[in-house]
């Protein structure tokens, strides 16, 4: 019986591994790692689009030019062996690897890195003109040179070249055609991958699986250890938790599971639940304050809504203890940019409900002050209990709110289109860098009609665009910490939005998956090192 | 085939083009009273975009023309059998069907076989007990699975027989990377099938059970019943040629109206199941506002529902001669 087989297998592993002790264990060759998530991707590219599904396996196909260590992203070579920074830091060269590969056999050169950037990400990436685009030129002196001229500083540019940020796409597979009437999202290249990386696309059957094996000509000599990565698509929760739990899926990254069965499989001997690893998107969830009208308009209103929420409780029991409750608007886990001297917000009912009593707000009629509607986040159940939370929390000082329940079309529509909603829950990413995940929510340029986890509670506060803009241009240290330590500040005293909790992305895999956690971006990474006890 | 009926297969087609156009353009027009689109969802799913960004998309996917504009670019295309490009995978809508279609019949018409022929059989197996201890059990049971939703039924089965007992595996359609072909590829499927097509035809099993011993009742009550068993015939005899037969007829016709309605239920199995059919891809279009590919399946799904409401009108004719089809 094959699922016997597996079983045993898996015994016999663990046993090796209770051995061998997991310090002592050298990486072994060979072997398929098979890890779910749902939905299935769409495409085989982050250029067509950055969504989890599409990023999970496409980073194991493309490379950047760099590859990162630590939980703050430190750059170290990849496809680009070495590079240099002016001291203006307008500048920046790169030296290419020779003797990389494509799939389809070419060499990859300095032309791809140009193309990929200036035709590519930039046009495509959601994130490509906040990366690049005060990229003035792309030189290539030769093959395996590129040199980068900026207008003016860009901080967090060497934490740019991620395989998911900024792919390295070969410029042969796409047709003139293409490029010239902005049809690359249809090239074939994004249904059928050409990368440089350690694993090709082998087989991808629609709603089933996609098989990937490793490349034979991969530029990292006895690289990758593993033969196959494989995704099962599995659209249902329960039956990936018992996928998982079988030893029929090694792998379920980036939260893939439930949490009630996350809680549940990480107690099981032959698995390992984690939420490191994901510290380089800095996933971080708030209440998005409609600030247009009164009382939310109010600061103190505000406070006495985040006092009223008791955060640990929400990680614990709404979020069956996945995450911790956030102090700011940078995640924790960054450590080139959190204040780490910030204190947990307070959870003091009693103060709340003074607090708009002074406001003067006083309880009306059936205890009731005024009445809100709230929206939520439509990604589960868990959204759905987590209103229910803050409506009965914010019901005890006298707020009655009303929930309101839509899908993600129309919740988009709502509140970034419309403006039309009191608060709703909303979930964010941090990225590499403050500038490129919290500027965006809270700068006052960026409240436009439309534009999707903008700042859409139409806050404007003068001193802190211009501390936002100063960071957007200085390079990473002491100073630029400074920066970030004041906006922090800011924004905890002003709460534009109510932080509630930086919600852990759980990765849940079996013992004998080993080196699956690098950095703080490790399920998008290429899984070069991963090998199977 | 006689004239008469290749006369009227021909007809009944003929019918079918404006009933499938009409459908189309009624779903047209209900899913864009939906908020949001397409570019607003793919937008949203890369975390944070700019409104130039999501207006490109827009512009890539036609959705910044006026709605009527839109309207009848897409029916002009349907004419013509163009199903357009899906928005979110940017491949042609007919190649994504194709690639899931063939799951969803097989486990639609897996599920309706096991459904019509273990309904019938212990819907007799009732009626000839009829008030009789075996009778009773045989309608609690079907009111029980008839009560049963089918995600959880489907969720139970796994447990059962996949995690406690470990004989049939818990979901996909084939033993991924196995590279079975042949026969073997046909048993892998099957083997994968045995538990999806339980969980999706049982319900239906239960409704035909209950319907076939009222009817066999029924036509238990009629003179020519009565007659045989005058006749001396046996009770095997009576009930499997003589009554069976006559009482067939609502059996086949509810199956045919419920073919639609198979269709909906697959979406929920195929989840439980991670079966690669067009039931998942539907559920996932509709959240994704991925209109080309949401009115491509409901086209073809409309189209399959006709068809298969066809062939049940043709199966009469086989069942009861006296039925002439004008």
């Amino acid at each position: 019986m094959r699922s016997t087989g597996i079983l045993s297998l898996a015994m016999a592993a663990l046993l090796a591994g209770v051995t061998a002790g997991n310090a002592l264990a050298q990486p072994k060759k060979g072997g398929t790692l098979t890890y779910t998530y749902h939905p299935e991707p769409t495409a085989l590219s982050t250029i067509a689009t950055t969504a989890v599904p599409v990023a999970l396996i496409s980073t194991k196909i493309y490379e950047s030019l760099l590859e990162y260590e630590g939980a703050g992203l430190t750059p170290k070579p990849g496809l680009a062996e070495s590079w240099t920074v002016s001291p203006d830091s307008l500048t920046y060269t790169f030296k290419l690897r020779a003797g990389v590969k494509w799939h389809d056999g070419k060499p990859f050169t300095s032309e791809d890195v140009k193309f990929s950037i200036e035709q590519i990400a930039l046009n495509y990436h959601s994130r490509g003109r906040t990366y690049f685009g005060n990229v003035a030129a792309i030189e290539t002196p030769d093959a395996q040179t590129v040199v980068l001229r900026l207008k003016a500083p860009i901080p967090y540019l060497l934490r740019a070249f991620q395989p998911s940020e900024t792919p390295m796409m070969p410029k042969h597979a796409f047709s003139e055609q293409e490029i010239a009437e902005k049809k690359v999202r249809q090239a074939r290249i994004m249904q059928e991958p050409v990368g440089t990386g350690p694993f090709k696309l082998k087989e991808w059957r629609k709603g089933s699986h996609i098989i990937l094996e490793r490349n034979a000509d991969y530029w990292k000599p006895g690289k990758p250890y593993l033969d196959q990565v494989v995704l099962r698509v599995m659209p249902d929760g329960a039956a990936r938790a018992i996928a998982v739990e079988k030893g029929e899926v090694d792998l379920a990254p980036t939260s893939a599971l439930p949490p009630a069965e996350m809680q549940r499989l990480s107690k099981l001997p032959h698995l390992v639940a984690s939420e490191e690893g994901s510290e380089g998107l800095g996933p971080i969830m708030w209440l998005e304050v409609n600030l247009r009208d009164k009382p939310l308009s109010d600061v103190k209103v505000r406070q006495a809504i985040s006092m009223a929420i008791d955060r640990d409780k929400l990680v614990d029991v709404i979020w069956y203890g996945n995450g911790k409750p956030a102090r700011g608007p940078i995640v924790s886990g960054n450590p080139n940019h959190f204040d780490a001297s910030l204190p947990k917000f307070e959870y003091n009912p009693q103060k709340a409900a003074q607090m708009l009593d002074e406001a003067g707000y006083p309880r009306g009629a059936g205890g009731v002050r005024f009445k809100l509607t709230q929206n939520f986040l439509p990604y589960g159940e868990e959204w759905v209990r987590q209103a229910e939370y803050i409506r009965q929390e914010l019901g005890k000082i006298g707020i009655q709110v009303e929930t309101q329940s839509l899908d993600m079309g129309g919740w988009l529509k709502r509140i970034y289109t419309d403006w039309d909603y009191h608060f709703t829950s909303n979930f964010t990413h941090n990225y590499s860098d403050p500038t490129i995940g919290v500027q965006r929510a809270f700068i006052s340029s960026n409240i436009r009609k439309g534009a999707s986890f903008s700042n859409s509670m139409d806050y404007r506060n003068p001193r802190l665009d211009e501390l936002l803009l100063k960071a957007a241009g200085m390079q990473d240290g002491p100073e630029r910490k400074k920066v970030w330590n004041e906006v922090q500040a800011i924004l905890r005293n002003d709460l534009p939005v109510i932080f509630l909790i930086e919600i852990g992305y759980t990765h849940i895999w079996n013992k004998r998956v080993q080196g699956l956690i690098t950095n703080g971006i490790s399920m998008y990474t290429n899984w070069d090192s991963v090998w199977i006890q | 085939m006689k004239k008469a009926t290749f006369q009227f297969v021909l007809r009944r087609l003929l019918q079918v083009v404006p009933v499938v156009l009409a459908i189309a353009a009624f779903n047209f027009l209900l899913l864009r009273m939906a908020p949001g689109d397409a570019a607003d969802i793919l937008a949203g799913q890369m975390g944070h975009a700019t409104v130039e960004f999501t207006e490109q998309l827009r512009r890539e996917f036609g959705l910044d023309r006026p709605l009527y504009q839109q309207f009848f670019i897409y029916m002009g295309k349907l004419l013509t059998l163009d199903l357009g490009m899906s928005h979110l995978q940017q491949t042609p809508v007919v190649d994504l069907i194709v690639d899931r279609l063939p799951a969803t019949l097989i486990l639609m018409v897996s599920a309706i076989l096991l459904a019509v022929i273990v309904g019938i059989c212990i819907g007799i197996a009732a009626a000839r007990r009829q008030g009789r201890l075996a009778d009773n059990l045989i309608s609690v049971a079907a009111l029980l699975v008839y009560a049963t939703p089918a995600f959880w039924l489907g969720l139970m089965l796994i447990v059962l027989f996949s995690i406690k007992l470990d004989i049939l595996p818990s979901g996909g359609m084939m033993q991924i990377g196995a590279g079975h072909e042949g026969l073997a590829h046909v048993l892998d499927v099957t083997w994968h099938l045995i538990l999806p097509a339980t969980t999706l035809g049982l319900f239906y099993v239960a409704i035909y059970t209950r319907l076939m011993r009222a009817s066999m009742l029924e036509v238990y009550g009629l003179d020519f019943i009565v007659t045989a068993r005058a006749k001396g015939l046996s009770e095997g005899v009576i009930a499997w040629t003589h009554a069976m037969r006559n009482a067939l007829l609502p059996v086949v016709t509810l199956a045919g109206v419920q073919i639609g309605h198979l269709l909906g239920g697959s979406v929920l199995v195929e989840t439980v199941f991670g079966w690669p059919g067009l039931g998942r891809l539907v559920f996932d279009a509709l959240l994704q506002r991925d209109l080309n590919l949401l009115l491509g399946i409901l086209f073809i799904s409309s189209v399959v529902v006709v068809i298969a409401n066809l062939v049940v009108d043709l199966v009469y004719g086989l069942l009861d001669p006296r039925i002439v089809h004008r």
